[in-house]
């Protein structure tokens, strides 16, 4: 295998990588503070019809991924104000916001299907990178950049920071953390925010990072797949940049054994598109059999609260 | 003046069945203004969509063939779901149940006779059975989660599909394209009403509706995806297995959803084509919640989803409103009556605030 193609599908995994690295980091946050929220897909969609069409009428990318971001946090609200103001079941609004996210996409989208937009380029000038090796450290776009800043962000914020100490706190023990004082409901908003604008910069990154379109699921279960990272890395924010590089990976083998043109390309290619999601379901039957995973789930998780019983 | 809950000493059987109507009606009237707010036809929509299907008779038969898989795996959704076991995979058991009928179908083409409907309809449900007992043995032997596993090979079945009718599958006659041949005669569903496309799948559907409900009422099995969900602790102390439940609610609502399937294939498709996974096995999740998880209920919450099928391919050719406005009403049906929940279980009370001590 030759170098130029050795660094081609190096660069094309951390691009299938990222959408999946910022949701899940996004959903890390939100299920430290013990809420369980399976709306990432529909909220990935609503980011990725908003970052299309924002690009598509402005051009401006950087303008298309703050408003995905904001139109996540708008849609995560849909999610919170149920499930921590209403104290609604967690699992049944999220399919609830998946299953809506991906019929509002779908009709905002209406009409924009097969028009072009251009990807974002890369953050640092070409020069940079005209050496093949160079490329692989500075060719990609400053989406790329982010999603690796803020695995250290999330890392730094939950270990070192005091307001991450609050929020694992209300994860872990939401009625210690209300009788000290603290706001569970409060706290529990703010992740859920942060996990809706992650999920809507996840979902802009498939019209502006990986196809120029605007195409209806065009998240394809990759919410999903973040929802069972965060499972895989037991919660650790390092675990899931390794996660997400395997998962891009594997989904981008397939290229890998066309191009190698040995027994693999013999493969059906639907067995090709079958693998990502085969491969979370094996990869969380390896996690089970490990025994520190679920002891390390937030206590509260998936739990209601209501201070008033 | 002040609100505040107060818990319920036990759920309110009026806000239990009540929720649901309301959820429904909130929709029309909000949906019209939200519709009309981001400059569509509001009001037009929620007519076109939730009235003209019933106004209009033509269209009823469309409602039976859409309500009936619907239905049948609605029930199996709310079997599960009433023992906490989230199976949300259903549409991949669909699919699976629809792929294993004409496995036989396609093998016998022209030697089969009146056993290769029966034949089909275990075949249908044996593999959403199947499909649905991976997930099983995952939870109950490694206690992986079910959500995850269900709705990931849901992903892997429809990627079965395009490969079944590109290579294997593919009908040599078929100009190309990527779907079976049409079944032989013996292996498609009857038509019950002449003149309409009302096939035995209606019928099925209300017998299966029934059956499930006289069990969940009346049996042991009934009693034990109860208690089961509602007490865990309480079940295991009765000596209820939690992994024998796990199992039964898989299988079941697996089994269902691919005799949906099979019923599918073999009625309004009649050959397997790329377009099958038609989203049934994910909106009959909703119509599991909207039929507050009684498969009584679901018949209704079935209808009214039919419905809002119908009616959306009705206001698609109507007024122009895209066909994806239909999943918006249906979300947000579902969003409205998951925030009326809370009622169920608290009422709300205004409270006079209390002059402070200090004052």
């Amino acid at each position: 295998m030759s170098l130029e193609l050795t660094i081609a599908i190096i660069v094309t995994v951390v691009g299938a990588s990222t959408p999946i690295l910022i949701a899940a980091l996004g959903e890390l946050v939100v299920e430290k503070s013990g809420v369980l929220n399976l709306g990432v897909e529909g909220m990935m969609l609503v980011g990725a019809i908003t970052g299309f069409v924002v690009a598509f009428t402005t051009g401006n990318h950087y303008l298309a991924i703050l408003l995905a971001a904001a139109a996540g946090v708008a849609t995560s609200m849909i999610f919170g104000f149920l499930t921590l103001s209403l104290s609604a079941n967690q699992t049944a609004t999220g399919l609830a916001l998946t299953i809506f996210g991906t019929g509002f996409s779908a009709l905002a989208g209406q009409g924009y299907s097969a028009r072009p937009v251009t990807l974002l380029g890369p953050l640092f000038p070409a020069e940079l990178a005209t050496h093949p090796i160079w490329r692989v450290l500075f060719g990609y776009s400053a989406l790329v950049y982010f999603s690796l800043a803020m695995v250290f962000a999330v890392w730094w914020f939950l270990k070192k920071s005091r307001a991450g100490l609050i929020l694992r706190a209300v994860g872990e023990n939401d009625l210690s953390a209300h009788s000290i004082g603290y706001s569970v409901i409060g706290v529990r908003y703010a992740a859920v925010a942060f996990g809706g604008a992650m999920a809507g910069i996840a979902g802009a990154c498939f019209p502006l990072l990986l196809t120029p379109q605007w195409a209806e699921r065009m998240t394809a279960g990759r919410g999903w797949i973040a929802v069972a990272l965060v499972v895989f890395a037991s919660w650790k924010p390092f675990r899931l940049l390794a996660g997400a590089y395997l998962f891009g990976l594997v989904m981008t083998m397939e290229l890998y054994a066309k191009a190698s043109g040995g027994p693999l390309s013999a493969i059906p290619a639907e067995l090709w598109s079958a693998m990502p999601y085969l491969a979370t379901v094996v990869v969380l039957v390896l996690i089970s059999i490990r025994r520190d995973a679920s002891t390390n789930a937030p206590a509260c998780l998936g739990r209601p609260f209501l201070p008033s019983n | 003046m002040q609100f505040r809950l107060e818990k319920r000493p036990e759920p309110s059987r009026l806000m239990l069945y009540g929720t649901p109507v309301a959820a429904v009606v909130l929709t029309m009237f909000i949906g019209a203004i939200i519709f009309s707010l981001i400059g569509y036809d509001g009001i037009g929509a929620v007519r076109e969509i939730f009235f003209t299907p019933l106004t209009n008779a033509f269209k009823w038969q469309d409602l039976g063939v859409k309500a009936a898989p619907l239905i049948i795996i609605g029930v199996g959704l709310s079997i599960a779901y009433r023992a906490n076991v989230w199976n949300i995979g259903a549409e991949g058991q669909y699919i699976m149940g629809g792929l294993a009928a004409p496995w036989g179908a396609l093998a016998s083409h022209g030697a089969g006779g009146w056993w290769t409907l029966p034949a089909m309809m275990i075949a249908g449900v044996a593999g959403g059975a199947a499909y649905a007992a991976i997930p099983a043995l995952l939870r109950t032997r490694l206690n992986v989660n079910e959500i995850l596993t269900s709705l990931m090979l849901t992903y892997a079945s429809v990627q079965l599909i395009y490969y079944l009718v590109r290579a294997p599958w593919k009908d040599p006659m078929g100009m190309g394209f990527p779907q079976t041949r049409r079944f032989a005669s013996e292996a498609l569903l009857p038509n019950i009403i002449p003149g309409t496309i009302v096939h035995a799948g209606v019928p099925i559907a209300i017998i299966v509706a029934l059956v499930a409900w006289f069990i969940m009422t009346r049996s042991v099995f009934g009693y034990q995806m109860r208690v089961v969900g509602a007490a865990p602790h309480a079940a295991r102390y009765g000596g209820f297995s939690e992994n024998k439940t796990i199992w039964l609610a898989l299988l079941v609502s697996g089994g269902l959803a691919g005799l949906a399937g099979m019923l599918e294939v073999a009625g309004p498709f009649q050959r397997m084509v790329p377009g099958f996974p038609t989203n049934y096995g994910f909106t009959a999740i909703i119509v599991a919640f909207l039929g507050r998880l009684n498969p009584l209920g679901v018949i209704f919450a079935g209808i009214v989803m039919a419905i809002t099928f119908v009616g959306g391919e009705i206001a698609q050719t109507t007024i122009g409103l895209s066909n994806s406005a239909t999943g918006v009403f249906q979300a947000m049906m579902l969003f409205f009556l998951l925030a009326g929940d809370i009622l169920v279980r608290y009422r709300v009370r205004r409270v006079t605030p209390q002059v402070e001590a200090r004052a």
